[in-house]
């Protein structure tokens, strides 16, 4: 049979057709449809292929719960499993089905539909097991295509955004009880704000005609003034087009906007909100779902819950087929009989699970007055047909079968508080005897839930359950609510989760979850092979796992499990509801935060020089260091490295050192803290002269290095490596604040207020004393390791003589105004003695060949300064510093730690590689005992040849010693284990 | 998230502050005096109780102060939080929330979805 418009509905606005494409037809459809309602339509029932068994699917809900119509939308950067129940169509949309090949009615994949009696629970873990190693390389591929849902998105750059809320009270959800709770607010003292995932507010009230009058009114213009009224108020607010799907810890929602309903998203402009909602009082007033009956084929396209085909009449003006059957075990149907009836559209049949003595009596009443043939005491067997149905088989109390011809079956198996987020929150459920479900107990947080998602399903007791539960916040109470109701006051429902099956075809089967295609048997076979506990069944059959977390059959679920177990469904339980309630997109979640606003970009002053002079980037932390700079166009990374390293050892070299971490610390007792915090004693320290030190954990393991500068006994200024600056800083606060807050000492990061510069080589002092004509360089006068403050042009400049490099160097400590200016003037002086600028893969070289460590590179926090050879920075004297017993401690003073050693290869082409291991003997009959790993290799162009630095077992001992280092091209050879330094092994250039 | 009152600025979001590990872990006076068992009990051994802790927070996105806070490890309820000099509440002064024979409370530590 056909649908046809119901052109009463007044959110379908008939007059403004909408044309679009699905599958590459296109249809027209009205605007204010969904992709689903656009193509019932159109007739279209078949939108889609199941995710293992490829059977044909169709459109089974109206909403949020929907397990098949799942949609791949091409015009918005193919965005895939999208409830075709819930989007818009828009003019020119694009919609594609998933899960088909090569297309849908044509499926490469059904073929598994045929193998279907083969791929039962558990199926994929039994039998892809052997032969070892087939799995990653032949099944899962062939799996991978064959199974699941949408082809991923194209990437795009999402412009959503995100929007906090703070407010006294947070309602979700917009039906009447949401209204009627909404309307006792208006006026009052309190903030709300209400969220609705419609583009209407009515709930129920739109979606069917189970309300007709309210106070005597029609219900549309209850509505409306309701409506009217609520505008009035200013404390309320009202979010639509919005779903909450993470109710979190402390009355914390998420709630995701969708700003382009039934229009295309724009580039620029924002398509999503994501709201993040702290109310002091929440309020659940989301409704219930209507759940599934399993029957023989209950999937085939055809099958429909009965809520929500009236749902499309009401709401989207269409009826999808004008003679269905009508299949249902409780009161619930009556509207939808009678909204059909008033149609004139003749169900083929209605049928009904319960005793005929205990049917309603209008229900008997419509029936008998349209000569609608039922069935009592009867059930759907199963349903017959290909990409349709065809025919449903009812069987009678007596097991008598009568066969209906018809193409559309409307199914309720009762309804379902829904629960989601009130057990996201963590309260507890109860069950309900009356009506065969699950509904909320006891809160865990200021939770209440109104309505039909609390379990109140009988109208006559909205306004005084309301009442009752907003007691507590003084509100206007609302009263006995006069309903004129399609409905019968008791509800009355059979237990009815399956029908069993008829016929034993092993193509048939009766499904419980449609979107994972998880049969009943499935559920059976588990139980039977010891997954009976809800949570390992869940797993196993991965029944309720796919995106609409089961909604409309958990339930379903629990009861077969707990008839198979002879349980009752509390003791069953119910598995853990997790959030997100439905799923929202990654982009949503991201927000503006993507590529250059995922993390700050940190630049230098000098950055834009650097850029013109051929620098290549690496990432250090949030900073943009230069790696290393190209001289020409075409030069290779190992090139310039070469080229940079050899000319900072002949003329000199300067590097943008201003990302090291500076801080600052003053007080009173800043030297006290100072020699608690580092290693070093900086008692006898004289002022204005540095000293490298070094930082421990408390477990005595190496932290952080750095130089430090003493001013004066209350004034320090100590850096730190570039990516440990937050670190240390934080680590000097909590010991400050936690453990000695006796102590008068304030610590200041000061790694933006100046910029380094760092110049080294045999040329860089000539430099200076041109570029500071007025200060002594002498090596006397400056001696390695002392500093000064001086003037350069209008600002204040500190010079500290140290040197990472082994060559003679000095740091320039100047303000970042300043910066820039300062830099040109060393090239502009320097240009005669060879001045280069260098990157860190230099400074990595050159630092590598005088032995000195890069905590993180050659450390990895199990080293202590004892295996890294560092006994002179330990101030043995000092009374107690952070770490300094853990160095006392068995493990710690082992002979046999792995110990910072040097490595060079004894055939010099060899080239040693970074992390490969260190063997003593080559041979290489397993175990083979691995002595370290190699934590620094370069190409030295000043040694020419190739070096390392390495941690290995009792390394010290082992100190011109022969072991053998494994290599990338699968041989491994010779080396030389020496001490830790390679070049200038007496520091004469450094100390020059 | 929860909402985590700091001392000196007011409740905030979880995610201005970081998490300090347990409170009133007290570094030794005199570390080179005490038995390396001491030590490391000090260094690498913490409680991890259900029920009542003590445990330390730093505003890190905030006023970068340190203090001390309880919470219901079952339930995440954060009970209070004091600054760091001032002294440690004792246990009794918290009522034990626990309930159930298993420890659990019967809201809320989301092992339990129905009521039996």
């Amino acid at each position: 049979m056909q649908s046809k418009d119901n052109k009463n509905s007044s959110f379908i606005l008939f007059h403004q057709s909408i044309n679009f494409f699905f599958d590459g037809v296109k249809y027209k459809g009205f605007k204010g449809d969904t992709i689903a309602s656009a193509l019932i339509r159109n007739n279209i029932n078949f939108v889609g292929r199941s995710f293992k068994y490829h059977r044909p699917r169709g459109i089974y809900t109206c909403g949020i719960e929907e397990p098949n119509a799942l949609v791949q939308i091409i015009s918005e950067y193919g965005e895939p499993n999208t409830r075709a129940t819930i989007k818009e169509i828009y003019e020119g949309m694009e919609v594609e089905s998933q899960n088909r090949w090569p297309s849908l009615d044509y499926d490469f994949g059904s073929i598994n539909s045929l193998l279907s009696p083969l791929f039962t629970a558990g199926f994929y873990n039994k039998t892809f097991m052997r032969p070892r190693g087939f799995w990653k390389k032949v099944y899962e591929p062939i799996i991978r295509k064959a199974a699941g849902l949408g082809k991923p998105p194209q990437p795009y750059r999402t412009k959503s955004t995100h929007f906090h809320h703070h407010v006294d009270v947070a309602i979700v959800g917009g039906g009447l009880s949401a209204l009627l709770a909404l309307k006792s607010f208006i006026g009052s003292e309190y903030q709300v704000l209400l969220i609705e995932k419609d583009s209407n507010l009515g709930g129920i009230l739109n979606n069917s005609n189970k309300i007709s009058k309210i106070f005597g009114k029609e219900s549309s213009l209850w509505l409306k003034e309701t409506l009217e009224e609520i505008s009035t108020s200013s404390n309320i607010k009202i979010l639509t087009n919005t779903l909450v799907t993470n109710y979190n810890y402390i009355n914390h929602l998420i709630a995701i906007e969708d700003l382009v309903v039934g229009t295309k998203p724009l580039e620029n402009i924002p398509d999503q909100v994501l709201h993040k909602i702290r109310a002091d009082q929440v309020i659940l007033a989301n409704g219930h779902i209507e759940r599934l009956i399993s029957f023989r084929n209950n999937d085939l396209p055809g099958v429909m819950l009965a809520s929500s085909f009236e749902k499309y009449i009401e709401r989207y003006g269409v009826i999808p087929d004008v003679n269905p059957v009508i299949f249902s075990n409780n009161s619930s149907t009556l509207s939808l009989l009678k909204t059909l009836v008033d149609l004139s559209c003749k169900p083929q049949a209605y049928i009904d699970s319960r005793p005929g003595n205990k049917l309603e009596k209008d229900l008997l009443n419509v029936i008998h007055e349209n000569n609608i043939p039922l069935f009592t005491n009867a059930k759907i067997e199963g349903c017959q047909g290909k990409k349709k149905i065809e025919e449903v088989s009812v069987r009678d109390s007596k097991g008598n079968i009568t066969k209906i011809k018809t193409n559309k079956l409307c199914i309720s198996g009762g309804l379902n508080p829904d629960v989601h987020l009130f057990t996201q929150s963590k309260g507890v459920l109860i069950w309900d005897d009356q009506y065969l479900t699950f509904k909320p107990d006891t809160p865990f947080q200021n939770t209440i839930v109104i309505g039909s998602a609390g379990g109140i399903f009988n109208y006559g007791d909205l306004g005084k359950d309301i009442d009752k539960k907003l007691k507590f916040l003084n509100l206007k109470q609302l009263g006995k609510i006069e309903f004129d109701l399609i409905e019968s006051n008791d509800f009355f429902i059979e237990k009815l989760w399956e029908v069993k099956h008829e016929k034993k075809s092993p193509w048939s089967k009766s499904f419980i979850d449609l979107q994972n295609d998880v049969t009943t048997n499935d559920l059976r076979q588990g139980i039977k092979e010891g997954f009976d506990r809800i949570e390992h069944l869940k797993r196993f059959t991965t029944n309720s796992m796919g995106t609409d977390q089961g909604k409309i059959s958990s339930i379903n679920a629990l009861g077969i499990v707990s008839e198979i177990l002879k349980k009752k469904i509390s003791e069953v339980g119910t598995t853990i509801y997790r959030p997100p309630y439905a799923p929202l997109s990654f982009s949503s979640i991201a927000g503006r935060n993507t590529y250059e606003f995922y993390d700050p970009e940190r630049k230098t002053p000098i950055h834009e020089w650097h850029k013109k002079n051929g620098a290549v980037f690496e990432d250090v932390g949030q900073w943009k260091r230069p790696w290393y700079f190209e001289s020409k166009p075409d030069e290779s990374f190992e090139e310039a490295v070469q080229r940079e390293s050899l000319h900072v050892r002949k003329y000199a070299g300067v590097l943008d050192g201003s990302t090291l971490g500076k801080i600052e610390i003053k007080g009173r007792d800043a030297l006290e803290f100072m020699n608690l915090i580092y290693t070093n004693s900086f008692s006898k320290m004289k002022p204005m002269t540095a000293r490298y030190a070094l930082m421990l954990k408390e477990d005595g393991m190496v932290m952080d290095d750095g130089i430090v500068s003493k001013i004066s006994n209350e004034h320090f200024i100590a850096t730190t490596t570039t990516g440990g600056a937050a670190n240390v800083l934080s680590h000097m606060e909590e010991f400050a604040q936690t453990e000695w807050p006796h102590l008068n000492v304030y610590l200041n990061s000061v790694t933006e207020q100046f910029c380094t510069f760092n110049i080294s080589g045999p040329n860089s002092r000539s430099i200076l004393k041109k570029v500071f004509k007025d200060i002594n360089f002498d090596n006397q006068n400056f001696p390695f390791m002392t500093f000064g403050n001086y003037k350069y042009i209008d600002s204040k400049i500190n010079i500290l003589r140290a040197s990472f490099t082994g060559e003679i160097g000095y740091e320039i400590y100047v303000s970042p105004s300043m910066a820039l200016a300062l830099w040109e003037d060393l090239f502009r002086f320097g240009e005669d003695h060879g001045l280069i600028a260098y990157g860190t893969e230099t400074m990595h070289l050159l630092r590598a060949e005088k032995g000195y460590i890069i905590v993180g590179q050659d450390t990895d926090g199990s080293v202590t300064p004892y295996d890294l050879g560092l006994e002179w920075m330990i101030g043995k004297n000092k009374e107690d510093f952070i770490g300094k017993r853990s160095l006392s401690r068995p493990d710690t003073i082992r002979n046999d730690r792995k110990q910072l050693v040097g490595v060079i290869p004894t055939d010099k082409k060899n080239i040693i590689e970074e992390g490969q291991h260190i063997i003593l003997s080559r041979n290489y009959k397993p175990p083979i005992k691995m002595l370290g790993h190699v934590t620094s290799s370069y190409m030295s162009p000043n040694l020419n040849h190739s070096f390392g630095m390495a941690v290995i077992q009792d390394g010290k001992k082992l100190i011109n010693s022969k072991a053998y280092i494994s290599s990338s091209k699968g041989e491994s050879f010779e080396v030389e284990i020496i001490k830790p330094i390679f070049f200038d092994k007496n520091n004469e250039r450094l100390m020059s | 998230m929860l909402i985590i009152n700091c001392p000196y600025c007011g409740p905030r979001d979880q995610c201005e502050f970081t998490n300090g590990g347990e409170a009133h872990v007290t570094r030794p006076k005199n570390p080179e005096n005490i038995s390396d068992q001491m030590w490391a009990e000090y260094v690498f051994f913490r409680s991890n109780p259900k029920g009542i802790y003590y445990e330390r927070w730093v505003h890190s996105h905030g006023c970068k102060k340190w203090f001390n806070s309880v919470r219901d490890t079952s339930t995440d309820e954060i009970i209070k939080v004091y600054k760091i000099i001032d002294k440690k509440p004792l246990p009794k002064e918290f009522k034990n929330k626990i309930k159930t024979p298993s420890g659990e409370p019967k809201v809320g530590s989301g092992n339990f979805t129905v009521k039996k």
